[in-house]
């Protein structure tokens, strides 16, 4: 007896497909975003305009009491400026998607998501990055002195590892984000709060004792820490210090980056055996 | 065509707009906003003021100030928001040609608003004396809650008004943020208008929420009734003037639309 032969019509069975090119993802994505972010003009207002109004309202608040408290406000909105564009560019982008039905297209090309995501993360680091030098401007412009920085080269490398840990956060964002449809929910309801946990206008050390736990689980927290100690004269800080803080940054923001990494590909393979996205 | 009744169009719109031109105002967003976003808001400026230490900004100011600007997002950020909503709903055109009473139309499509913002700012002025320990005497009650509903009734106006600006642009989200940023640093929500250069002290003289906030603090700090009425008279006449624009800036368009037979191109 003749062992059974399966026939496989030409064509039923698609060939291995190759992967993309991680990197040639990353740049596409990152043009895309750009072209929308220019398409959109919207995102300017979370990105620049209310950092620059949250900046200038701390600043009159701050400006009677002592100079370093004015580089609080400056700071302050930089970083929101960076947390707005991750939250709301990061975050939303998967809310995006899944209004203009390019979430499953997206999460079945043969690339992993995390370098679409990884696109737009750098595009939203970068427009914060701008965001923060606008509110510079402005109040610095309007302060009309000098900053008290003890060290400006130190203070911009600072500034770009803040940027960074925030990245993470909206990476992670990103992930949880394919899972709900309350993004925006969480962006609008939420901004305050995140404000308020990561001590952006003032130091952690001000809000109750339960709550640090909660404000160290973020890695903005530990980087902003770092930033004042290292660059605002006669700020305490957390007790471990200018070391601990980077210690801590770097370590959370490795952590988060890789819980995103393993959340991207458990979501694309969740999402391929379920078949569909739109359960979520 | 018989034209229904003033009380028939204001009762429709107050009853249907929350699920048709303000459907984007869901239950979770409403709770979101009177429970944990009004909360927030007045944390963050309050340890701000805090820390500033400044005696002409103490936290209690701030948090007043706070409590009665949170009522922005449901009045100017919601009401401003339903042309895009009747523009991608494909309605207005609809609107345009009914021959409902348009005062009746527009207020009773800020009802709901009204209701949210006033719940908004109800709960943030319970944070503010319960948990900031704002002072409040049981005396300024009744001048509070007038001081309150004017400025409602007045910020809903406003809306309208940005409202009807947004009638000639693709969406109306940006102008609604700029001006619900805005009330931060113009209305005197967080500190005197003093502080402002003069062109934006005028600036935040013309927006309601400024005299709605001068009018609440100076009814809870026990101010003569007279001069409280002063600033109840301001927010009513800046109230009045934005429906009065609103009501023809929506005439201006109506006609144009009319004319040019075509609204697609806004």
């Amino acid at each position: 007896m003749s062992a059974p032969t399966t026939t496989v019509l030409p064509g039923l069975i698609a060939p291995a497909r190759p992967r993309a090119s991680g990197p040639r993802v990353l740049a596409a994505s990152f043009r895309l975003t750009v072209l929308m972010f220019s398409a959109d003009p919207q995102w300017i207002i979370s990105s620049l305009m209310a950092p620059v109004v949250f900046a200038l309202a701390a600043f009159e608040m701050y400006r009677f009491s002592s100079p370093v408290l004015v580089l609080f406000s400056i700071l302050g909105a930089g970083m929101m400026s960076m947390w707005a564009q991750t939250l709301y560019g990061s975050g939303w982008a998967t809310g995006q998607d899944r209004e203009f039905g390019t979430l499953e297209p997206t999460l079945g090309a043969p690339v992993s998501y995390v370098w679409v995501v990884g696109g737009r993360v750098v595009w939203n680091t970068i427009s914060g990055l701008i965001g923060g030098a606008v509110v510079l401007a402005v109040v610095g412009g309007a302060y009309g002195a000098p900053l008290p920085i003890r060290d400006p080269l130190t203070f911009v490398a600072l500034f770009l590892l803040v940027m960074a840990a925030l990245s993470t956060v909206g990476l992670l964002f990103s992930a949880v984000f394919v899972y709900s449809r309350y993004a925006g929910f969480v962006q609008n309801i939420g901004e305050f709060a995140f404000y308020v946990v990561t001590g952006c206008m003032f130091p952690v050390a001000l809000l109750p004792g339960w709550t640090l736990p909660v404000s160290l689980a973020f890695p903005p927290t530990w980087a902003l820490d770092a930033l004042r100690s290292a660059t605002f004269p006669g700020y305490g800080g957390l007790p471990w210090g200018l070391t601990g803080d980077l210690l801590g940054t770097v370590g959370l923001s490795v952590l988060y980056l890789a819980v995103s990494v393993g959340l991207f590909r458990y979501v694309t393979r969740h999402l391929a055996e379920k078949g569909a996205a739109e359960e979520w | 065509m018989p034209r229904p009744s003033f009380w028939r169009t204001f009762w429709a719109n107050a009853v249907f707009a929350p699920r048709t031109s303000l459907s984007f105002m869901r239950v979770d967003f409403i709770l979101g906003q009177v429970f944990v976003l009004s909360f927030t808001q007045m944390l963050f400026f309050a340890y701000v003021a805090g820390l500033a230490g400044n005696p002409q900004t103490p936290v209690s100011f701030v948090v007043i100030g706070n409590a009665v600007a949170t009522m922005t997002y449901a009045t100017v950020f919601a009401v401003c928001g339903t042309t895009d909503s009747e523009k991608n709903g494909g309605t207005i055109e609809h609107l345009l040609v009914s021959p409902a009473n348009r005062i009746a139309l527009y207020l009773g499509r800020g009802v709901f608003p009204m209701l949210v913002a006033m719940a908004t700012v109800s709960v943030a002025m319970l944070y503010a004396v319960e948990v900031f320990h704002a002072p409040f005497p049981s005396s300024a009650v009744l001048p509070a809650v007038v001081s309150l509903l004017l400025c409602v009734f007045a910020m809903v106006g406003f809306g309208l008004l940005l409202a009807g600006v947004a009638l000639w642009l693709r969406t109306s989200n940006i102008l609604a943020n700029i001006f619900l940023f805005i009330g931060f640093v113009l209305a005197g929500a967080n500190f005197p208008l003093s502080y402002l250069p003069g062109p934006l002290q005028v600036a935040g003289e013309l927006l309601p929420l400024t005299w709605g906030i001068a009018s609440l603090r100076a009814a809870i700090s026990g101010a003569p009734l007279l001069s409280v009425a002063g600033l109840w008279g301001l927010t009513l006449l800046g109230g009045g003037v934005s429906y009065a624009l609103a009501l023809g800036l929506w005439g201006v368009f109506e006609r144009q639309a009319t004319r040019t037979g075509s609204i697609i191109r806004f």
